[in-house]
């Protein structure tokens, strides 16, 4: 499918900010499956300093800084993307999960590269009782496609989607006392059921192409910036692309962005101010329209 | 007998029977055979004469010295304490050392390889030599420098290196210090007071003095600017006062002759790291930094942080400052490195490592694993990220932690360490010195194109109980070896003073001369108290008793009431450093403003609180109510003395901000006391007496004797302390003077707020008329109160509005989420 994505996040503040300075992860990344045709970041008031470069993990990175007094600062991403169903290793999904661990077989060829997905991290510990409840998708020997997807599958049956739940600090541990979360605290319980029986698995933050309602039509801006969850298949160079919170295999719906370990390695958009400012307001807005294959870019 | 003979035999002979020691370890000065090592023997004469009352002196006199500089060190916590510094140093003949040496050399060249792999290519990762989880779960390891667009050639400046000796007296590596490695200042302040105190001994031993090695550290970071800058500006970025090692950071910014900044003090501003100097920005090239890398840019590091400077870490991948050591050096400080840096050094250089570490076991290694767990008793078990183990932690409870997360564990030998005549509690008591264990600290440079070991070090003495330092002598194998082997290297004569001025220091400075002028009005005023307690104390009814009930009002005025005993209170207002408005209280801010400055003053202030220490320090061992006043006095003598140190100050910008901050207090200062003494009447005889106790704490007495010919009348002190432009302690003097100040302050204009607020109280004051002001209304003096308050109120305006314009560096940096945030529209997740 071809998209055309803009997002687009707006700070407003009660008193004027000297000085924004910030870090975007808003281009996507170009991939086997995922052909980037443009992609641009705008701010608003016009910045000093607008800078891209690739992160270690290989993401797209702006950096921006804007000096002139605002109140009001406006990052807009705006890109055409045609996205392909990726190729999926089904021999690798077919050997036991326990051939994913990267500590447990430090040798196996690419398994010291995915290290850093296996390991604990900011937002993603290994926490007790998130190895627990995954013990019941992880039986001894059984397939890592299998298994991953029965815990997928549970992840989506047992919590529920609850914006009210949640906040961008809540740990793994609140989402497992509440049952309930965003798309965010899914993506990390499922990292956290993984890592914590050693599996690499990374974070995948990009957007999801939703479809209107039989008889409506699309509402722009309504859509959202999402995240899901790629698990290492060890032996082939493919990631198994997962999403907890529709319980999907990732196919041509899903816009990848970029990854990281977790939510902390690639927010959309982050940065520090200098002001007297009290309060301020954030408003996102996401649309992801689909293109005709031959349609030009608007 | 001498000490170190005493020493001497008490090793030799046989230990008692069932008393042999557990370890048997090294001993720095003795041989196993009972004769002194090669380093000492050249010292026989001077130091083997040493006797145990020459001992106590030296002692003493490091004790004073080290005191009167004003050397500390910060617990965690942020209680400071002094330095300790033992008499005996560590010595080490070039024979011995020379290995070292070179062994050191080879370490920091590895270090820095291993850092450029780690952050660039990770073929060491890649090959197994490194297992990836050592590296990737450390928290050192900083990825934000770690891009292909951020190469740093040469991340890794100096480092220091913690030794210790096996019981065969083979030096072996116990940790690196990467990140911000610490000590360098103290080795040269110790060096410093030990050829003070032992100056023929120090003379004779023929050892490499320890400057010019700061001549080469200054030399390098000049050096390592990105680009190839005529006058590079290099700054030395600490966390603040509060920090462990702030006299350490102080010492060598001064040393070197760079400004000591806080991440305040900076900012980045298109993709270049500025400093925030009054008025305009200066670009900065090269940044020693003592901030931990997780602390040194807010936006793509700890959010919290309120240490660092947001951007830094953009500005230093576009190569445009060079941050010192590198930002990810930290990865460097890891246990976990140490079974590996044999291969390592292998791949990377091609050699063998000369150097060895403790022994020690990746319990990510099943291998390592298991041997750890088998040795669980006998082994040093720890974190890679040297997180203390908990309290009390049973082998059961360390063995499931070990379990869970191998690889973030690690276990290692215990060295026995060597041991060294120590002097100590001990000594003090005993008059002999004991052995103690010691472990070295080295540090090491790059200096042009090679890695040169300090020749020299910082010794530490291992007890619980008296933790000390030890100066390290390194003898010369030829009387004219060049010092530091760095025949080269340019004395710092040419070191560009420090001159900037930056917000923050100017707001130092400012409380400088507020702290210092109240705590001397505060002490003024307490032992005017004081003398009229030793008469009256006993006679409330009388006036006197009156009058002290008055000045104890005065006093409650500022810091409340705490003790109905007044012995009690007084010392309280004396030793309680937490009870706002006490003469503690200011002489503790006195304190911080000056280490916050440290390295733009003369050493000399640290003479004054020394002092006041002392002087609290004697309060506190006697009850007598006499020491109340000796103690008082001493203080007010110390706190004098700081005039001393600011009247021989540069007619800058500080020195000014420091006059403003003077005069600004005084003029509040004697508000305070005339609004608390003389606007209630109490009868003839009180009256007169508050009054002359008015004129004492206003340091006016004689000026008024002089001029009324002894008639105390509350017109004639008004006028004296309000309106006298001629007495230099009155608010009219005191504006005059605060009005100059601000003028040559950098960013005034003449008609800046401050300036106007000034200028409306002289004209208040010009327009004031005795006469009138103490005109009586029953009891009271209705217009004086008025007036005073109306003062005070403008003064503290005028305090306010001096913060506002010239010390305030603008708002600090928030995260975009810290702000309370009102989230609208469809969520930003889904």
């Amino acid at each position: 499918m071809r998209y055309r994505v803009a997002h687009t996040t707006t700070y407003g503040y009660d008193a004027p900010v000297a000085d924004s300075v910030g870090v975007g992860h808003l281009r996507p990344r170009a991939l086997p499956w995922q052909h980037v045709e443009s992609t641009e970041v705008r701010v608003t008031p016009e910045p000093l300093d607008l800078g891209h470069d690739s992160d270690y993990y290989g993401n797209a990175v702006t950096y921006f800084q804007v000096v002139e007094p605002h109140t009001e600062l406006v990052v807009e991403a705006t890109s055409v993307v045609d996205v392909h169903p990726p190729a999926y290793d089904d021999a690798g999904l077919a050997r036991p999960w326990e051939r994913a661990r990267p500590l447990a077989e430090p040798h196996a060829p690419g398994a010291w590269a995915v290290t850093d997905f296996a390991l604990a991290s900011a937002l993603v510990d290994h926490e007790a009782t998130a190895r627990d409840y995954a013990a019941a998708s992880l039986a001894p020997g059984r397939p890592l496609g299998e298994a991953v997807l029965d815990l997928v599958a549970r992840v989506n049956r047992d919590f529920d989607y609850d914006a009210t739940a949640t906040t961008v600090t809540s740990t793994v541990a609140d989402t497992l006392a509440r049952r309930a979360g965003v798309c965010q605290d899914f993506a990390h319980l499922t990292l956290a059921c993984l890592r914590s029986h050693g599996v690499a698995a990374r974070y995948v933050s990009g957007y999801l192409a939703t479809e209107p309602a039989p008889g409506r039509s699309r509402v722009v801006g309504a859509d959202a910036s999402h995240a899901w969850v790629a698990v290492w298949v060890p032996g082939s160079e493919t990631w198994l692309m997962v999403d907890p919170t529709n319980d999907q295999v990732v196919a041509d719906r899903h816009v990848t962005v970029a990854w990281g370990r977790d939510y902390a390695d690639v927010p959309p958009v982050k940065g520090v101010i200098f002001t007297e400012a009290a309060t301020s307001t954030l408003r996102v807005s996401v649309d992801v329209s689909p293109l005709d294959r031959e349609e030009p870019c608007p | 007998m001498t000490v170190l003979r005493d020493y001497v035999a008490t090793l030799s002979q046989p230990p008692l029977p069932g008393g042999a020691p557990e370890v048997q370890r090294h001993d720095e000065v003795v041989g196993p055979d009972g004769s002194l090592r090669p380093a000492w023997r050249g010292l026989a004469e001077t130091a083997v004469a040493l006797t145990a009352a020459d001992l106590r002196r030296v002692d003493g006199d490091i004790t004073s010295l080290l005191a009167d500089d004003g050397v500390t060190r910060t617990l965690p916590g942020g209680r400071v304490e002094p330095w300790r510094l033992d008499p005996v140093p560590l010595v080490v003949d070039a024979e011995s050392w020379a290995p070292l040496e070179v062994g050191l050399a080879q370490r920091a060249e590895l270090l820095n390889a291993l850092l450029v792999d780690l952050y660039g290519e990770q073929r060491l990762l890649a090959e197994g030599v490194v297992p990836a989880p050592v590296v990737l779960a450390h928290p050192g390891f900083t990825r934000v420098v770690a891009r292909a667009s951020a190469v740093d050639p040469r991340p890794l400046l100096l480092t220091a290196t913690d030794l210790g000796r096996d019981h065969d007296g083979a030096w072996r590596v116990l940790g690196d210090r990467a990140q911000a490695p610490s000590g360098l200042g103290w080795a040269v302040e110790n060096r410093r007071v030990v050829s003070r105190v032992l100056p023929e001994l120090y003379r004779r031993a023929g050892l490499h003095r320890a400057e010019p090695y700061l001549w080469a550290l200054r030399s390098a970071l000049l050096q390592s600017a990105p680009a190839d800058l005529a006058d590079p500006r290099v700054v030395v970025l600490t966390p603040g006062t509060h920090s462990e090692t702030a006299y350490d950071q102080a010492f060598l910014a001064s040393a070197l002759g760079f400004p000591l900044v806080h991440g305040s003090d900076l900012v980045v501003r298109d993709g270049w790291l500025w400093m925030k100097v009054v008025g305009r920005l200066e670009r900065v090239d090269v940044v020693l930094r003592r901030v931990d890398a997780a602390w040194s840019d807010p936006l793509e590091l700890r959010g919290d942080s309120r240490l660092g400077v947001a951007g830094l870490a953009e500005a230093v991948r576009r190569g445009r400052v060079r941050v010192v050591n590198g930002l990810g050096a930290g990865v460097l400080e890891n246990p976990g490195l140490l079974p590996y840096l044999p291969a390592a050094c292998e791949v990377l250089l091609g050699e063998q490592l000369r150097l060895p570490s403790v022994p020690t076991w990746w319990c990510g290694d099943p291998a390592g694993r298991a041997h750890v767990l088998d040795h669980l008793d006998a082994l040093d078990v720890r974190t890679i990220d040297g997180r203390p183990r908990p309290a009390g932690e049973s082998r059961v409870a360390l063995r499931e932690r070990v379990l869970a997360e191998p690889h973030l564990f690690v276990g290692q030998e215990r060295l026995p360490l060597s041991q060294a005549p120590t002097w100590g509690e001990t000594g003090r008591a005993s008059g002999a010195a004991t052995p103690r264990p010691v472990t070295l600290r080295t540090f090491t440079l790059r200096y042009g194109a090679a890695y040169r070991p300090l020749v020299g070090g910082l010794a530490t003495v291992v007890d619980p109980r008296s933790p000390a330092s030890k100066d390290v002598w390194v003898l010369k194998a030829n009387a004219g070896d060049p010092d530091q082997g760095l025949a080269d290297v340019l004395p710092t004569t040419s070191a560009r003073a420090v001159d900037v001025v930056v917000p923050r220091i100017l707001e130092d400075m400012f409380w400088v001369g507020r702290y210092a002028e109240r705590a001397e009005d505060l002490l003024r005023l307490l032992l005017a108290t004081h003398a009229l307690a030793e008469d009256f104390r006993t006679r409330p009814r009388t006036a006197g008793g009156t009058s002290l009930g008055v000045l104890l009002d005065a006093l409650a005025g500022l810091a409340g009431r705490r003790h109905d005993d007044l012995d009690a209170e007084l010392r309280s207002l004396l030793l309680d450093a937490d009870r706002p408005g006490s003469a503690a209280h200011a002489l503790a801010g006195l304190r911080d403003a000056l280490s916050g400055v440290r390295d733009q003053l003369s050493p000399d202030v640290w003479r004054a609180v020394g002092s006041t220490d002392r002087a609290a320090a004697a309060l506190v061992a006697s009850h007598h109510s006499h020491q109340v006043a000796e103690s008082a006095g001493r203080m007010l003598t110390a706190v004098l003395s700081l005039q001393g140190v600011t009247a021989s100050m540069m007619r800058d910008a500080g020195w000014h901000a420091v006059g403003a901050g003077r005069s600004l207090e005084r003029a509040l200062q004697v508000h305070h006391l005339l609004a608390s003494t003389t606007t209630v009447r109490r009868g003839l005889d009180a009256d007169r007496q508050v009054l002359d106790a008015v004129l004492a704490v206003a340091e006016s007495a004689v000026t008024h004797r002089r001029r009324y010919r002894g008639y105390v009348r509350p017109g004639g002190v008004v006028e004296l302390l309000l309106l006298d432009a001629d007495n230099p302690r009155s608010v009219r003097a005191c504006l005059a003077d605060l009005r100059q100040h601000l003028a040559a302050l950098p960013a005034s204009t003449g008609s800046t707020r401050p300036e106007r607020l000034v200028a409306d109280l002289e004209r208040d004051l010009a327009a004031a008329d005795v006469a009138s002001l103490v005109a009586i209304g029953g009891a009271d003096r209705p217009h004086l109160a008025r007036f005073l308050e109306a003062g005070s109120t403008n003064l503290q305006r005028l305090a306010d509005a001096v913060a506002e314009l010239h010390l305030a560096s603008g708002p600090g940096p928030r995260a975009l989420h810290s702000v309370a945030l009102v989230e609208l529209g469809p969520g930003e997740r889904s």
